[in-house]
């Protein structure tokens, strides 16, 4: 399977890695919507300290140590513990993926990632949203059509530049697919195309997504959404420092 | 120095990896000394920086970016006064052959055996590569690094060059290539340029952190250089 062809099945920004070095296929009831709906929400929640270190883990110490940590409540994202440097971390859940996505109910992604202070002023603000309304028991349809509302509206903010987020956790579980895992950096640009950074191309260790869909077929409203491009590029270490597979 | 007083010990595009690196700490001071031994005090002979087989500097250049970014990419090759037009590209990309002046510690500013392969996104060739271009031109007519240094601050505060581009980066993932005396061979690697960032905003050059960076308050340009784990063939690079 070429990466192209990778890239048009699975790709989401949490689940890139993961998909790029899998060994095989899920053990899912139907490949296609293995998680067609949400689960009860006690399946969405962990262990606050739990929480806590299994953000905080996205990065290494030197970053993670002064970063503020939100953890996830039944009703959204709250401030764990404050931070001094910027930096924000946080779990992301299924539904951060792609709303097209085939995992985005999946109750067991856990995906510790960091923000850099530009990620965390203007792509936390959409996590936060739809997280809330998604919560609260809005249908996709609903949600999506309420952060287009915010963004007209300017509620929600334009994407800064500089924009980055760490995901080297040993401990994330990004995906059912291969070895759910792998660290990563992410990058997020207001770029139409993935051509910018010659991501997806034979041998180019930039991989690129679409932050909002993978096709757009089942939810159109989304390509009147800003161009939001989510590149990725893989390293060597995990955020303690030992060495992770090669990809 | 001016870059020394910036804080950096050898802040030019190429040296970042190696010199912030912990990994490459006696490397690193390597480079130190050799640059306070100052082994090439003067320009040597233009036809020392040149490449007399204009279709391997070509090769050369495409090697710093897998084959299917550099295929279809514009090369730039050194002339006596500065980089031609070798290929007209398609896909917005530029590469060429870095030399001493752009592409090595300080002290190899006038090594004649640089050889630095690099591949610029679009935005970068309309930003980053004109300072690169700039800083070649001024280097083949014989300008010291210090003169190089004042006429670049100049031309970027007189807005003759412009300020980074949003998304400007390149790929350096060249097996080819020299680096120079003290760091013969740079890791495989991605640079992404910025104008006036602080480095801590990326999580750079801290323990662990898989980001390396410089900032150059003079030129407002910061650095950033993530490892990569294949050369730009495919093959592991670690």
């Amino acid at each position: 399977m070429t990466r192209n062809q990778i890239h048009s099945i699975f790709l989401s920004a949490f689940v890139l890695v993961a998909v790029l070095i899998a060994t095989r296929p899920a053990a899912a009831q139907d490949p296609q919507q293995p998680y067609p709906t949400m689960a009860p929400v006690e399946q969405y929640l962990m262990d606050r300290d739990a929480e806590i270190a299994l953000a905080r883990s996205a990065a290494p110490d030197a970053i993670s140590h002064d970063a503020s940590v939100i953890v996830l409540t039944r009703h959204g994202y709250e401030t764990a513990v404050q931070g001094k440097n910027g930096w924000v971390c946080w779990v992301g859940r299924g539904w951060m993926a792609m709303f097209d996505h085939p995992e985005f109910w999946n109750p067991k992604v856990r995906a510790a990632d960091c923000l850099n202070p530009p990620a965390a002023r203007s792509i936390l603000p959409y996590a936060y949203k739809r997280t809330e309304l998604l919560l609260a028991g809005h249908s996709k349809q609903e949600v999506i059509a309420a952060i287009k509302a915010a963004i007209d509206k300017k509620e929600l903010p334009t994407i800064e530049q500089g924009t980055v987020s760490y995901m080297m956790s040993k401990s994330s579980y990004l995906t059912d697919n291969g070895g759910h895992n792998g660290p990563h950096l992410m990058f997020f640009q207001t770029d139409k195309n993935d051509t910018a950074w010659g991501a997806n191309l034979t041998n180019s260790p930039v991989l690129a997504v679409n932050y909002w869909y993978i096709s757009a077929q089942s939810y159109p409203q989304l390509k009147s959404f800003p161009p939001l491009s989510v590149f990725l590029v893989v390293v060597d270490k995990w955020s303690d420092g030992t060495p992770a597979p090669s990809m | 120095m001016r870059k020394k007083k910036v804080g950096a010990i050898a802040i030019k595009s190429f040296a970042l990896l190696v010199v912030l690196g912990t990994a490459y700490l006696g490397t690193a001071n390597q480079a130190m000394a050799q640059e306070a031994k100052t082994p090439y005090p003067n320009m040597a002979p233009v036809d020392q920086y040149l490449m007399t087989d204009q279709a391997a500097e070509i090769a050369m250049a495409r090697s710093a970016a897998p084959e299917s970014i550099a295929r279809d990419a514009e090369v730039l090759v050194l002339g006596r006064h500065g980089f031609e037009t070798a290929v007209k590209g398609k896909n917005g990309f530029v590469c060429i052959v870095g030399r001493g002046w752009t592409s090595a510690p300080d002290a190899e500013f006038w090594n004649p055996k640089v050889r630095v392969p690099m591949c610029v996104n679009a935005a970068a060739a309309r930003s980053y590569l004109l300072r690169i271009t700039k800083i070649t031109e001024l280097g083949l007519a014989g300008r010291t690094q210090t003169q190089t240094d004042e006429a670049i601050a100049a031309a970027i505060a007189k807005k003759e060059l412009p300020a980074m581009e949003s998304g400007a980066m390149c790929y350096m993932m060249s097996k080819q290539g020299y680096g120079g005396d003290a760091i013969p061979h740079w890791p495989s690697h991605l640079m992404f340029f910025f104008s006036d960032t602080d480095p801590a905003t990326w999580g750079a050059n801290l323990p662990g952190s898989p980001v390396f960076a410089g900032a150059d308050p003079v030129e407002h340009l910061t650095q950033f250089v993530v490892a990569v784990q294949q050369w730009s063939d495919g093959t592991e690079a670690r």
